[in-house]
């Protein structure tokens, strides 16, 4: 474990460095972000400048929402996006040969490889919006909410990552699988709004299938309604366990069917 | 005789870009699907807000404008979408441009010919089953046939100064590459200026008054919105005519801009090894 953190440090020290070679990369990058996601914010702007509330939910409660989906989506971002080169171009090329080679742990060698500081525009977001529409939110805080409520994001980014993971890896079988990654990556849309806008078997399928409601709506509504902690909360640390171990299943189960691409 | 020629240089681009469409379907796919997702998601979303707005109409669309809008902005998206500034940055940063370079054909039209191949055959698989969809659900909704074929026509017309205009604008974009190697982060970047900029986000006709005004004389407004406009019947004759024209007229714009931005960073060009 001591030897992971050592290794994880070092790479990331590397990763830092290259950035500061490459300073207008990562202004592009985090730029890039931060407009994507206030183009986002400026779309709920518009449509509440026409109603007072949407599916129930004031235009406080709607930007927490959506600022609480962002973060995340930003930590997994800024943690394990060497993945989505592992579906589109690394194991294509060949090139995973290299850390079958290593003495780590594949899996842990590909995330900590990168560091992807063009995150950090997700992440200014997401915790800009919830500081800026806390206050007038409604939120029912008090000491244990507000812990069960923290206690949910690392959850809440393992599911992405575990998503991640076991899209990624049908690389293994497929050669490419980028936009697999894509297409299931894609549908955290719908994690922006609350659920009850959905039709019922969407809501399913966003809650129990691609579990992407649960990194946002959920844990936030319990913190507007202070009930229902064991599903709220607790439903996300259960299904984001199991979708990880799941993902490390598919993942293992994928290296095994890995062939270099010859030459 | 000069159209024989032209025809004999670029109808082996076309016919490679629908080729690599069909060698890269699954991707394609991803793509399409991707879209849809987007397009269920904002649908439920305007379907909240029209709920909670409790009128039948916002802003003076009705909620089947709204689906025929979202949906019709994906597939013009889709197909007015170039890949341009991927390809060319692609090529700048790795040298392999100086091929094209070297060829005797236009650097441009190569990639014009290229690409339209990858539209027809999105037009063919894609735009037009989810452009029935939409004419058999408006059906559904109004029991009686809506749909206008001179419309239709027109938005064909439009699509095509649409997509003239994007492939220009993402040439420009392209160039940006001599300059920076975050590509990734400037499709990001470009993407989401021009969803928003060209109404594909949120109808222009929604923004408040003094930025529509601006929106609907720039470029991105002739990129999506004037086409699906068109396709809804939302403009008369008068109307209908000025925005094809101002369409035109951006082509223009836009083809000397790349052209100047062209001419200088190709002198700048510098490959390393080869």
């Amino acid at each position: 474990m001591r030897r992971a953190l050592k290794i994880y440090r070092i790479l990331t020290i590397q990763n830092l460095k290259r950035l500061m070679e490459y300073k207008a990369d990562f202004l592009t990058g985090a730029v890039s972000f931060l407009i994507d996601q206030a183009i986002g914010i400026a779309f709920i702007f518009i449509i509440f400048s026409q109603i007072p509330q949407l599916a129930g939910f004031s235009f406080e409660q709607i930007v927490f929402i959506y600022g609480f989906s962002q973060i995340p989506k930003g930590l997994d971002h800024l943690l394990t996006d060497n993945l989505w080169c592992v579906g589109y171009f690394i194991v294509r090329k060949g090139d995973f040969d290299k850390y079958l080679t290593r003495p780590i742990n594949p899996l842990f060698h590909v995330i900590a490889e990168t560091f992807q500081v063009d995150a950090i525009g997700e992440l200014v977001v997401g915790v800009g919006l919830i500081c800026y529409s806390a206050p007038n939110a409604g939120l029912c805080i008090t000491p244990l909410s507000m812990t069960l409520f923290v206690l949910s994001v690392p959850f809440c980014t393992l599911i992405y990552t575990a998503i991640k993971i076991s899209t990624s890896a049908l690389a293994f079988r497929i050669k490419s699988s980028g936009y697999i990654i894509q297409m299931v990556y894609g549908m955290n849309e719908f994690a922006k709004y609350p659920t009850t806008i959905y039709s019922n078997v969407i809501r399913l399928f966003v809650t129990y299938v691609i579990p992407f409601a649960l990194t946002g709506y959920y844990p936030v509504l319990y913190l507007i309604t202070g009930e229902d902690p064991l599903f709220n909360i607790g439903g996300v640390v259960i299904i984001s366990v199991l979708f990880f171990a799941l993902s490390l299943m598919v993942w293992n189960q994928g290296l095994k069917a890995y062939e270099s691409a010859g030459s | 005789m000069k159209l024989n020629k032209l025809k004999r240089q670029y109808i082996p681009f076309m016919r490679a870009g629908l080729q690599t469409m069909i060698a890269y379907r699954m991707n394609f796919l991803g793509f399409v699907i991707g879209g849809l997702v987007y397009c269920f998601v904002m649908y439920y979303l305007w379907k909240a807000v029209f709920t909670s707005s409790g009128g039948a109409t916002f802003m003076g669309f009705s909620m089947t404008d709204m689906v025929i809008y979202l949906f019709l902005s994906n597939v013009t998206g889709q197909l007015t979408f170039s890949s341009a500034s991927n390809d060319i940055g692609e090529e700048i940063k790795d040298g392999s441009i100086s091929m094209r370079l070297i060829k005797p054909v236009n650097t441009d039209l190569s990639y014009l010919a290229t690409e339209l191949g990858c539209s027809l055959m999105k037009l063919i698989v894609f735009a037009l089953p989810v452009i029935v969809g939409l004419e058999v659900y408006r059906f559904c909704v109004f029991g009686m046939v809506e749909f206008q074929p001179i419309n239709f026509l027109l938005y064909l017309l439009s699509i095509l100064f649409a997509y003239l205009i994007s492939f220009r604008v993402n040439l420009c974009f392209g160039f940006v590459a001599f300059y920076v190697k975050n590509l990734w982060g400037i499709g990001i970047l470009k993407n989401s200026i021009i969803n928003f900029l060209s109404g594909a986000l949120i109808p222009l006709a929604f923004m408040p008054e003094w930025l529509k005004m601006i929106l609907e004389y720039m470029p991105f407004a002739s990129m999506s919105y004037t086409p699906v406009m068109i396709y809804m019947g939302k403009y008369d004759v008068n109307e209908m005519i000025f925005r094809l024209i101002m369409q035109l007229v951006w082509v223009m714009i836009t083809y000397a801009l790349s052209r100047i931005i062209w001419i200088g960073a190709v002198k700048k060009l510098s490959v390393q090894g080869g």
